[in-house]
């Protein structure tokens, strides 16, 4: 069974790029438009795996992270980060709100699939 | 006479500059906004063009797969095919990683706008700061209504600072760094 993603962004055609991506390499995608409509989908549905920006309206991404990571179901669940956001501070803020990974757009696809079958299989 | 035509001159300067700045503001702020749109609309158009091409590709390349497993194509043909396909899944992955500048050039848009947004707010203390100052108002109390303004520019200046840091560094479309924890 295809494992699935939870690709979390509120730039549209960011998710569509991420959801081809994937989705081609044979993951199954479920896509959320910001921080908080992920965390209402992840709670709805746990997946294996949890793509979110930083910079979204409403839930940033370290919040959802945050969130997640309270929820029993998240603990170990791997959360990788993609973002514009490339400062150290920001990936140290991130490694200490939970997330396994931080990818700095924009992606290739295909070291996209590399690190993500590299985390999910 | 000399006080009345330095709080005049003044006054006159600092609505002058308010007006004047808050006029080319609400240009440059439509003028942003307008880029902004266009940018979405050439994305909306470029990825559901990609996709489209994509989907064409992939049903063209089943045909080619299906004649190649029938031996109707000479070896030759089938290796220059092949060939073809790994060209075209490069050219994929470049568009895709391409694609993706909406996302960076509508953040670098929205702090630019925020940033008109604080310096109408200057343009407005100017304004305010000037309104005050009369034909009468002498030269040392214009001089501490100024000093006023410069003090309220400063802690301005200092508040967009703190709401305005900048999220987008890339400078081009190349993929970026990926580091696992």
């Amino acid at each position: 069974m295809a494992k699935t993603i939870l690709a979390v962004d509120d730039s549209s055609s960011l998710r569509q790029m991420v959801a081809f991506s994937l989705k081609a390499a044979g993951y199954q995608v479920v896509e959320a438009v910001d921080g908080q409509d992920g965390l209402d989908k992840a709670k709805n549905q746990v997946v294996d795996l949890v793509l979110t920006d930083q910079n979204m309206p409403r839930m940033d991404g370290l919040s959802l992270i945050k969130h997640l990571r309270g929820l029993p179901e998240y603990q170990k669940v791997p959360i990788l980060m993609l973002t514009t956001e490339s400062s150290d501070e920001m990936k140290s803020k991130g490694r200490a709100a939970g997330a396994n990974g931080w990818l700095v757009k924009p992606f290739d696809p295909q070291r996209l699939i590399e690190v993500v079958k590299k985390v999910i299989g | 006479m000399r006080k009345k035509i330095l709080g005049s001159h003044v006054k006159r300067l600092l609505s002058g500059v308010s007006a004047h700045g808050r006029r080319h503001l609400t240009e440059v702020e439509t003028d942003l906004l307008q880029t902004e749109l266009l940018l979405e609309e050439a994305v909306e158009k470029l990825t559901s063009s990609f996709m489209a091409i994509h989907s064409a590709v992939g049903a063209r390349q089943e045909t080619i797969d299906r004649l190649v497993a029938a031996g109707t194509l000479s070896g030759e043909d089938a290796a220059a095919l092949a060939g073809m396909s790994g060209e075209i899944g490069t050219h994929v992955n470049t568009a895709i990683t391409s694609m993706q500048f909406q996302d960076m050039t509508s953040q670098l848009i929205e702090r630019t706008l925020k940033r008109v947004t604080g310096l109408r707010e200057f343009l407005g203390t100017l304004d305010e700061h000037g309104a005050d100052i009369g034909h009468d108002t002498g030269s040392d109390e214009i001089v501490e209504r100024l000093g006023k303004v410069s003090m309220a520019l400063a802690i301005q200046s200092l508040e967009l600072r703190s709401v305005l840091r900048k999220s987008v560094e890339q400078r081009h479309l190349e993929s970026g760094d990926i580091e696992l924890f």
